[in-house]
């Protein structure tokens, strides 16, 4: 019966551990099997296709595709955990340094993205929750159905043209790394990143909107309201904090959407962030550079949607006797 | 019964403001505004410190708006059309949005059916009452949990200190009414409404709950409205009763005239569905239904 609070945060990060490892561990698998079955080797890539089988197999025995299957996976699986993604087949560049500087791009961009779509989609959310039924909650049911339907690459190209070309307020292309300032930062990162975050906008706030108003409908809000307490604090304390549930469920499921996203922003916005990096990579076969790019796609969303666990289940401790 | 009102002769001349008068419900109708009917139809009733006042009736008779609308908290669409409602010499209908917030908790305070499911499942209960004496009654956070611990310790619940820490699902149905009670009574109010609050509650844990509901009366002086749809609940501790029926008041009047000598057919046939299915008659002394129940009183 007595359950310390160290017992409820330990029992909080405990569980989404326990479901981390095997979702890592499937994951990696399967993407070493996809690598493994696409037949892909270094040797075309560095040879060309006249290459004699004996210059093939010379090349990929260097490489150690000769070995069996289950060895290089576990071979593989271990380099992981010593942050070695292995080195590209097309110019032998530690897969994990070239990720990395590319991976500070993209998240820059879906971090700035996500800044947008909690703050635009909660003030959307809380306002048509809090005018309710008039004509305020239909105005903002009807902006974010409609930029849930616009594609990034509309949205991006439509930004481009009118902030970029037509006002001449933002560049149109490239990226700044922030040690150069937070400013010049930002001013290239604003338009993908409002690009990306449209449908995350949407999703909250409609999550958001239908949460908030059966939340007030709860006896427990008329309770907080004969205590006494002010309407302010009930919607802080008593409605928000038990409404916002599926709203930040949304976001753990979004956040793939923002980094898959990338691949078409960074396109348009002429970022060479990972997206870019990716689809170059499985153009050319470059077999460990594409393991290399979902290896990171599963730990920054398995990563993303276990911080939102951990927050779900502090915020309403009763959610956490489920599952 | 609980004291009985202390009534000037004086006073009697200028009922009106009488000072003792916590409540006053002059001929209070409810309309709803979305169907275009009246959901009550004139009640009347007066409301002393100390004193217990019992409202009967069942399902749909408008019990339980009259509560709402003497909180301030009628569902939308729905209005006091007619008649008034004063709380402590204040016009309701004058009150602002703000006026109301002062008053609840501060002059009226209401425990409800359901307790569970009045209080957030995601705050300790410890934590809701501390809210309450913190943001209401200025205490800090220390002296605030300290009181909210006494509070609990009041009305009765085991381990004060542990049911601070614990959240609704782990606590019973008689605990969280105890909880929502200590809540209730923490500003110190003058009257409390406890609407249907033992309905839901198994056989010996109503009579736990009456019982508090009684000592606190006394103890703190509380003018008390007992809504039940349950005839017995009412007899234990009420100086008056009010019987509803359809929105309409059917009689009025001392409790045990009430009981004993049911004027209108709609009170009779409560009385008589109660000596009928009642545990009295099993026991086989319908002779007089209410000596249990006084004696109940005196535990």
């Amino acid at each position: 019966m007595r359950r310390s609070r160290g017992r409820r945060l330990a029992v909080s990060i405990g569980k989404p551990l326990a479901v981390f490892v095997p979702v890592f561990l499937l994951g990696t698998f399967f993407t070493f099997l996809l690598g493994h079955l696409s037949g892909r080797s270094p040797a075309y890539i560095q040879l060309g296709d006249a290459a004699t089988p004996e210059a093939v197999a010379a090349v990929e025995h260097e490489w150690g595709l000769d070995r069996p299957f289950g060895v290089q996976y576990v071979d593989w699986l271990g380099d992981i955990f010593r942050f070695d993604l292995g080195e590209s087949w097309f110019n032998g560049h530690s897969v994990a340094e070239v990720l990395l500087d590319r991976a500070v791009i993209t998240l820059s961009a879906a971090g700035v993205a996500l800044v947008i779509g909690v703050v635009a989609g909660f003030a959307l959310g809380a306002l048509a929750a809090r005018f309710h039924a008039t004509w305020v909650d239909r105005a903002v049911t009807g902006f974010t159905t409609t930029i849930s339907v616009l594609p990034p690459f509309v949205v991006g190209i439509a930004l481009v043209a009118v902030f970029a070309v037509s006002l001449d307020l933002l560049p149109a292309a490239g990226y700044v790394p922030i040690e150069a300032g937070l400013g010049p930062w930002l001013s290239h990162l604003i338009l993908p990143a409002i690009a990306l975050s449209f449908d995350t906008v949407a999703d909250v706030a409609r999550q958001l909107r239908d949460g908030l108003v059966s939340t007030k409908r709860e006896n427990y809000v008329t309770g907080a309201l004969v205590r006494g307490l002010g309407p302010r604090r009930i919607f802080f304390v008593h409605v928000l904090r038990n409404g916002v549930g599926p709203a930040l469920a949304v976001l753990g499921l979004k956040f793939p959407a923002l980094l898959g996203g990338a691949v078409v922003t960074e396109a348009i916005f002429g970022l060479s962030g990972y997206g870019v990096f990716a689809t170059q990579a499985a153009i050319r076969g470059d077999v460990p550079a594409v393991q290399g790019v979902l290896v990171v796609s599963v730990v920054l969303v398995v990563l993303f949607n276990l911080v939102v666990n951990v927050v779900l289940n502090r915020l309403a401790p009763a959610a956490a006797r489920g599952v | 019964m609980t004291q009985a009102p202390v009534v000037t002769p004086a006073a009697e001349t200028v009922a009106e403001t009488h000072p003792e008068d916590v409540l006053v419900l002059e001929d209070v109708r409810i309309h709803d505004d979305l169907s275009d009917t009246e959901l009550v139809h004139g009640v009347s009733l007066r409301l002393r410190r100390g004193q217990v006042v019992g409202i009967v009736g069942e399902s749909g008779s408008g019990k339980s708006l009259t509560c709402r609308a003497v909180l301030g908290i009628l569902p939308e669409l729905i209005e006091v059309s007619g008649g008034s409602i004063t709380l402590l010499g204040r016009d309701a209908a004058t009150l602002t949005r703000r006026d109301w917030t002062a008053l609840r908790g501060a002059a009226i305070g209401a425990v409800f059916q359901d307790p569970a499911s009045y209080l957030n499942p995601s705050i300790t209960v410890g934590k809701q009452l501390q809210e309450v004496l913190r943001v209401r009654g200025g205490l800090s956070r220390k002296d605030a949990h300290r009181r909210a611990v006494e509070l609990f310790d009041s009305v009765h619940l085991r381990d004060p200190e542990q049911v601070y820490r614990q959240y609704v699902h782990e606590l019973s149905g008689g605990m969280l009414q105890r909880v929502l009670i200590a809540i209730a009574i923490s500003l110190d109010p003058d009257i409390l409404i406890a609407d249907e609050a033992t309905t839901a509650l198994d056989a010996t844990v109503q009579a736990e709950i009456l019982d508090l509901l009684a000592e606190l009366t006394e103890r703190l002086g509380l003018a008390l409205v007992l809504v039940s749809h349950d005839l017995a609940v009412v007899a234990q501790l009420c100086d008056e009763v009010l019987v509803l029926r359809d929105g309409h008041v059917v009689e009025q009047g001392p409790t045990a005239r009430i009981l004993h000598d049911p004027q209108e057919a709609y009170t009779r046939l409560l009385v008589a569905e109660h000596e009928q299915y009642g545990l009295e008659r099993y026991l086989g002394t319908t002779a007089d239904a209410v000596l249990p129940t006084e004696e109940l009183n005196r535990v």
